[in-house]
């Protein structure tokens, strides 16, 4: 069903492509061949397990890469951390593998070395997670290894020192990174004091873990009933759900689970923000606001709307700030949209005697989104695009497990990988603008700015006043 | 019964001890090579399990072979291919690969420059027609210039300028441990350079390296090699090729006597240090047991650098590296490079320390090897990373195209995972010895502008 729905939508648009491409911009080269005929969209067939303990199961199987890639996602992120200790989340999923009650920190990495592994846990917003990989034919010591770590960590003494030291020295050599400094003052602005702010570590947030403080939080937060487990690769379906039983059957939910996270509040009032750095070079640009879920309406027409604007080398930002003006090497706009809210987001460094203009640009772009709709072929190429992408992330075991994790924890079923692409491929240009009237207007958008105050305040005296920020 | 047992018993065992890897992990892919009448050669890779391809055009150019005076000139021209040509004005190629559904991307590297796309299948003929068409000519225009001069400037104020170590492990090591200019001089360029570069460069950079003799299309995917063989037939068979000029030799010794340089860094917070020695050139009998002794040393969480320093000593706070590192990998160069490291290490550690920590890890293999075990574990997950670069169609086409432009042999990629397996543990030992020494060893410490004068009042800098 949703093959055929796909084929003839996306076939509808390859022909609305050949009759409006003249219209809209300057004609296609003559002697350019025209796009062959389009194959179905692959869906990937998902076998589904829930296990008696409430862990869900996905399990893909697929042939040629010897090599089999599993995602594990718990709801408990960084947004379930306290106000006081930021990203407490963060730092206990980075010793999953410092150490187990079977394991030391040592072994677990030669274990993983011998299978072909790869190995990385970490807290997002919404969701701990477990993402690893190994040769096809260790399956089974890789999924033994994941329930280990995730499940049963130990805290050493000695490795959670250890993680702290290193953890603070982080902090230190992050506060030199711009893109780093701008993203935390970003997310201060756009999310204040909804827990979606908590996503970083701070001195305060490291000096209060313990061994013995990591023992109930890993209790409250890892629980099977808010888990999901996805396998894909070169593996059968029925001898990895016995492996997953037997490694993952007897795990079970200790204590309260943590409370539910509101949604992001998406009225509050736009920020400006200076982070001082002396001497730099460039201003590090982020200009953005809140959005609604994932689960809400907005989501598929926005998604349009952003991959005009930002998403593509052909999008409008792409086009007028680096191919037009040539101010910035690399500037996008994203939609980063969760299970509770999200934000839109330009990227956008440029150097300092352009920063005034570029947030003009940015200023027009932004407005235009709201007055100008989107040409047919500009809306064209933005649904061609996300199709593109599906195919790309449909291809890569790591990358189909991430996105079918993320899509879960966003609290979306699994078939919305895939209805996904059609839905969007439905969007009109009327819905792209009604998007742009909604969360592109400029005077909605916080706006950060990393860079040397002495360099570009005379510039900023039309835009604004910035505040200065500190954390 | 017994003597049939037997045979399977010790096989078992030599295995176990032997590689990791079952037979069920072995993955051989489909390699098809045809060069057309005019130099140019195509390899193909069919693979139907997803409606896409990737594409990659390799250039047998690079930073090493840019004008003297003209630093970062390989890579500015790089930006150049993709602002148009006579038949497709600038914004032409963005719009056709992004109304196909496809991304694109290229790099400059010391020996190569890529050209990657990866679409859905219905893209390919327009993709092709499009690499073709900026393979004749370009739209030789200053205003073109001008904007991508101004978008390359700012990318190395990205990457370097506004950068805390600004990728000194890359440039500045080059600069240290080589000779040769076109081996130690900034790829990336002066500002002063790039602001130098004309129209007349661009056109003569162009007539004399991208031609189809110089080129090798990648093509992977949902096509059979015939299709593929005929559509690049169809859209490069006619592109001229003109003669080139002859390669420069480019070689160096190893080095005899060590280098050591001392920075600082405005912008960074805590020091870090850059280590390189020269590295087994590519093709060698010690290029393989370098990889090896390289993943070893610094591959991952089990390496002995990571054990030893991170952990252990707990000297740094991060550790990577590698053969060709930090822009490329250890087969994808065909000139001078450096086995190169980069780590920030911690308050507690001073730079000779944690010298003196690598070289006690080095002696290490280069007194005892390494055991069977150990190197049992380190060759599988080679092997396991070979094939994980193999996995999406761009990869497995850029990789076909930069074997068969580097190497000249595109089936090297079915080769590779049998030449690992082959290191012995004499060989680590060997080019442990042979490569890892002092006299070959280059290294930059690299300090936060504070903290470099205290450090050097307390304590002399070497140079």
């Amino acid at each position: 069903m949703i093959t055929t729905t796909l084929k003839a939508s996306l076939l509808a648009a390859a022909l609305g492509f050949a009759v409006v491409a003249h219209a809209a911009e300057a004609p296609m080269p003559k002697e350019l061949p025209p796009y062959g005929p389009e194959r179905p969209l692959p869906v990937p067939q998902i076998t589904q397990r829930t296990l008696p303990n409430g862990l869900t199961v996905w399990v893909i199987p697929r042939n040629g890469l010897p090599k089999v890639n599993v995602q594990l996602a718990v709801l408990g992120g960084t947004s379930y951390d306290d106000a006081q200790h930021p990203a407490q989340a963060e730092l206990m999923a980075a010793l999953f593998n410092e150490g187990t009650d079977k394991l030391s920190s040592k072994q677990i990495a030669e274990k993983l070395q011998a299978i072909g592994g790869d190995y990385g846990a970490s807290a997002g917003r919404d969701s701990i997670g477990v993402s690893a990989s190994a040769l096809a034919s260790h399956s089974d010591e890789l999924l033994e290894l994941v329930a280990d770590t995730a499940l049963h960590p130990s805290f050493p003494a000695k490795e959670v020192t250890l993680e702290k030291t290193n953890a603070l020295q982080t902090l230190k050599v992050n506060e030199a990174d711009p893109d780093w400094q701008s993203m935390r003052a970003f997310n201060h602005a756009v999310y204040g004091d909804h827990p979606y702010a908590r996503d970083a570590l701070t001195e305060a947030s490291i000096q209060a873990i313990t061994p013995e403080s990591l023992h109930p939080l890993h209790d409250q937060r890892m629980r099977p009933e808010r888990a999901l487990l996805v396998v894909v690769g070169k593996v059968d379906a029925e001898q990895v759900l016995k492996t997953i039983e037997q490694q993952f059957g007897s795990w079970k939910a200790q204590g309260p689970a943590p409370a539910d996270v509101l949604a992001v509040p998406t009225t509050v009032s736009a920020q400006k923000l200076l982070v001082a750095r002396t001497g730099a070079v460039q201003t590090n640009i982020r200009y953005g606001q809140p959005t609604a879920p994932m689960r809400d309406p907005d989501f598929i027409p926005l998604t349009v709307a952003n991959t005009v604007l930002g998403g593509g080398f052909s999008s409008r930002i792409t086009q007028d700030i680096r191919e037009d003006k040539g101010y910035s090497y690399s500037p996008y706009s994203t939609l980063d949209v969760r299970r509770n809210g999200g934000n839109t987001l330009s990227v956008v460094d440029v150097r300092n005697e352009v920063t005034g203009a570029t947030l003009g640009e940015l200023s027009k772009l932004y407005q235009g989104m709201g007055t100008e709709p989107a040409s047919p072929e500009e809306l064209m190429r933005a649904k061609r695009l996300i199709a593109g992408i599906y195919l790309l992330r449909n291809q890569i075991q790591s990358a189909l497990a991430n996105t079918l994790a993320r899509y879960w924890v966003s609290g979306m079923p699994p078939s919305f990988m895939t209805t996904y692409v059609t839905d969007t491929g439905k969007v009109t240009a009327e819905q792209v603008q009604a998007m742009g009237r909604k969360y592109f207007a400029p005077e909605k958008q916080s706006i950060i700015l990393v860079g040397d105050p002495k360099a570009i305040d005379p510039q900023l005296k039309a835009i604004g006043s910035f505040t200065p920020y500190k954390p | 019964m017994r003597t049939s047992r037997m045979p399977a018993l010790i096989a078992g065992l030599l295995f176990a001890v032997t590689a990791h890897a079952a037979d069920t992990d072995h993955w051989q892919l489909p390699v098809a090579v045809k060069k057309l009448d005019n130099g140019l050669t195509v390899v193909v890779s069919e693979d139907h399990s997803s409606p896409t391809v990737g594409i990659s055009t390799v250039y047998h150019v690079g930073m090493r072979l840019e004008p003297q005076n003209r630093t970062g000139f390989a890579h500015l021209f790089e930006h150049l291919m993709f602002e148009g040509t006579p038949n497709a004005p600038k914004g032409t190629f963005d719009r056709v690969v992004q109304g196909g559904g496809g991304v694109f991307n290229g790099s400059t590297r010391a020996d190569y420059t890529n050209y990657i796309a990866s679409a859905p299948i219905s893209a390919l003929e327009p993709l092709l027609w499009i690499e073709a068409d900026r393979m004749k000519t370009l739209d030789f225009s200053d205003k073109n210039l001008d904007n991508q001069r101004n978008v390359v400037k700012e990318e190395i104020r990205v990457n370097v300028k506004n950068q805390p170590y600004g990728l000194f492990f890359w440039t500045d090591l080059d600069a240290l441990a080589f000779d040769k200019w076109p081996n130690k001089h900034d790829g990336y360029g002066s500002f002063e350079d790039l602001d130098h570069a004309s129209i007349a460069d661009v056109k003569a950079f162009h007539d004399t390296f991208y031609q189809p003799a110089n080129a090798v299309l990648g093509i992977s995917g949902d096509v059979t090699p015939e299709q593929a063989f005929a559509l690049a037939q169809k859209y490069f068979g006619a592109i001229p090729s003109r003669p080139l000029p002859a390669r420069p030799d480019v070689s160096e010794p190893l080095n005899t006597k060590g280098r050591h340089l001392e920075q600082t860094d405005a912008l960074a917070k805590a020091p870090a240090i850059a280590v390189g020695w020269k590295a087994p050139d590519r093709g060698s009998k010690d290029q393989m047991p370098m990889l090896v002794l390289a993943q070893l040393l610094v591959g991952d969480d089990a390496s002995r650098f990571y054990q030893g320093l991170v952990k252990g000593r707990e000297q740094l706070l991060q550790i990577q590296g590698g053969v060709n590192f930090a822009l490329g990998s250890g087969t994808d160069y065909a000139g001078p490079t450096l086995f190169g490291l980069f780590a920030i290490y911690k308050p507690n550690a001073q730079p000779d320390q944690v010298l003196a920590a690598l070289n006690e890890e080095i002696a290490k293999v280069a007194h005892d090897g390494v055991d069977d075990a150990t190197l049992a574990r380190v060759k599988t997950k080679m092997l396991s990373d070979w094939y994980g670069g193999m996995e999406d169609f761009l990869s497995r086409a850029d990789t076909l195209a930069k074997l068969q432009t580097l190497w000249g042999d595109a089936n090297v990629v079915n080769q590779v995972p049998g030449w690992i397996n082959q290191v012995t543990a004499d060989d680590v030992r060997r080019v442990a010895q042979t490569y890892l020494t002092d006299a070959n060893r280059s290294v930059i410490i690299r300090r936060p502008v504070a903290a470099h004068g205290k450090d050097a009042g307390a304590k002399p800098a070497k140079h």
